[in-house]
């Protein structure tokens, strides 16, 4: 059954959350010391290379998210948590970038390893 | 669907045509419904949103405080909700500290309060170099800061939705509301611009 | 997948090109794709990280010179064709009769 027109704008200005209302014992708190994993999966991902293997910290905690790399896949949405990770400029790019600059990232937890 | 054309359709549009009238003769999209969705984020949903927001947290400090502990509720305070905006986030701008918004992976965007994103946003060239050389980028939008100033970039990955909140200009103390939104723009929203009062 | 899409931090991705008072579409055809967007989803069909990866294997050289809405257009036509909504036969007889009603 097709939506009509009022319906689809009422979808529009509802939205549609990830955010899933399920308690899960969150394995890292804003200020932890992270690294992302080296991961190279074939199918579809949200980390990005250029922060593969490269250290973190926690900078917001958001709660528990529908995990992308399964749901694409028709695996199940596997919530877990999400989080803000602020790498330095240098981390990522070396000596090039200004020591005080930042990029912050966001990424579930099956993404990252303790340190 | 109209043939009355004075020059061939492209394949593009072609194609376009071809999956709507499938799927509208289906029964499986109500093509009121698409031109409902267009007119709304053509004409309805846009950057004065957002100015709306930014205004409303330079005039009142408890709402700015709601606004960054909890940007998706204080938005919609003011009527702003949807489509990827479902959780927001927003950043403000310091004196130390200025923010800069890109999606690397894709092009997400926060649609509420800043409407369809342009196409340099979306643009390959864009997403790959801010990360990289975010300085240089603003540079390229006549934005230089200061290498005292620290440049913070915002790879939208998840489905949370980023937005600056931008430095209010000096010289607009006891400005209404209204004057304030007139002076923010999307630029400054997604943290390639600053906000400058008309005098500058 | 470690695809195109995955831009970050790469280099020779053209020059950046700002529009001054860019419109919010700038073709007809841009505003039906993005129309089609909720109403498509609404089906139920696929979900939004279906549709991104969708777009993400389209291939290097066709994301790189294609536009964003085409991009969303390849991935309607890739999943609904995918998921049997539509068969890729009706969608080309749909296309050559248009084009032939239109040229």
């Amino acid at each position: 059954m097709a939506i009509n027109r009022e319906q689809a704008v009422a979808a529009a200005s509802r939205g549609a959350s990830t955010r899933v209302a399920q308690v899960i014992a969150a394995r890292f708190k804003v200020g932890d010391r992270i690294r992302i994993r080296n991961i190279n999966p074939v199918g579809h991902t949200r980390v990005p290379r250029y922060i593969r293997g490269k250290v973190a910290t926690i900078e917001r905690a958001y709660g528990v998210f529908i995990f992308p790399d399964t749901h694409a896949a028709q695996a199940g949405e596997k919530p877990q948590h999400l989080y803000a990770a602020r790498f330095s400029a240098r981390e990522l790019w070396g000596e090039q970038a200004n020591p005080l600059d930042n990029v912050v990232v966001d990424v579930w937890d099956d993404y990252v390893d303790p340190i | 669907m109209s043939t009355n054309h004075n020059r061939p359709l492209s394949d593009v549009e072609i194609r376009v045509k071809a999956l709507e009238s499938l799927l509208v003769e289906k029964g499986l999209v109500d093509a009121a419904a698409v031109d409902a969705l267009i007119d709304t984020y053509e004409h309805k949903v846009g950057p004065r949103n957002g100015a709306q927001v930014v205004a409303r947290a330079w005039q009142d400090p408890a709402y700015k405080a709601r606004l960054l502990a909890d940007g998706t509720a204080a938005i919609a305070e003011l009527g702003f909700t949807g489509m990827q905006g479902e959780d927001m986030v927003v950043v403000e701008n310091t004196l130390d500290t200025h923010n800069v918004i890109v999606c690397t992976l894709c092009s997400c965007y926060p649609w509420p309060t800043l409407g369809l994103p342009p196409v340099w946003f979306k643009s390959a060239a864009y997403r790959s170099r801010v990360v990289l050389d975010p300085r240089g980028v603003l540079s390229e939008f006549g934005l230089e800061i200061p290498a005292e100033i620290r440049v913070q970039v915002w790879d939208s990955t998840s489905e949370i939705r980023y937005m600056v909140l931008p430095e209010r200009p000096a010289g607009t103390e006891g400005w209404h509301e209204a004057q304030l939104a007139a002076l923010v723009t999307r630029d400054a929203m997604i943290g390639v611009a600053k906000v400058t009062h008309p005098n500058e | 997948m470690n695809g195109i899409h995955d831009t970050g931090g790469m280099h020779g991705l053209g020059p950046l090109v700002v529009e001054q008072d860019e419109p919010v579409f700038h073709h007809e055809w841009e505003r039906r794709v993005f129309g089609l967007f909720l109403p498509i989803a609404a089906m139920g069909t696929f979900n939004l990280d279906e549709f991104r990866h969708a777009i993400e294997r389209m291939g290097a050289s066709g994301y790189l010179n294609t536009s964003y809405y085409e991009h969303w257009l390849h991935a309607f036509e890739t999943l609904l064709v995918e998921k049997g909504v539509l068969q890729q036969t009706e969608l080309a007889a749909r296309c050559a009769q248009i084009a032939q009603e239109t040229h």
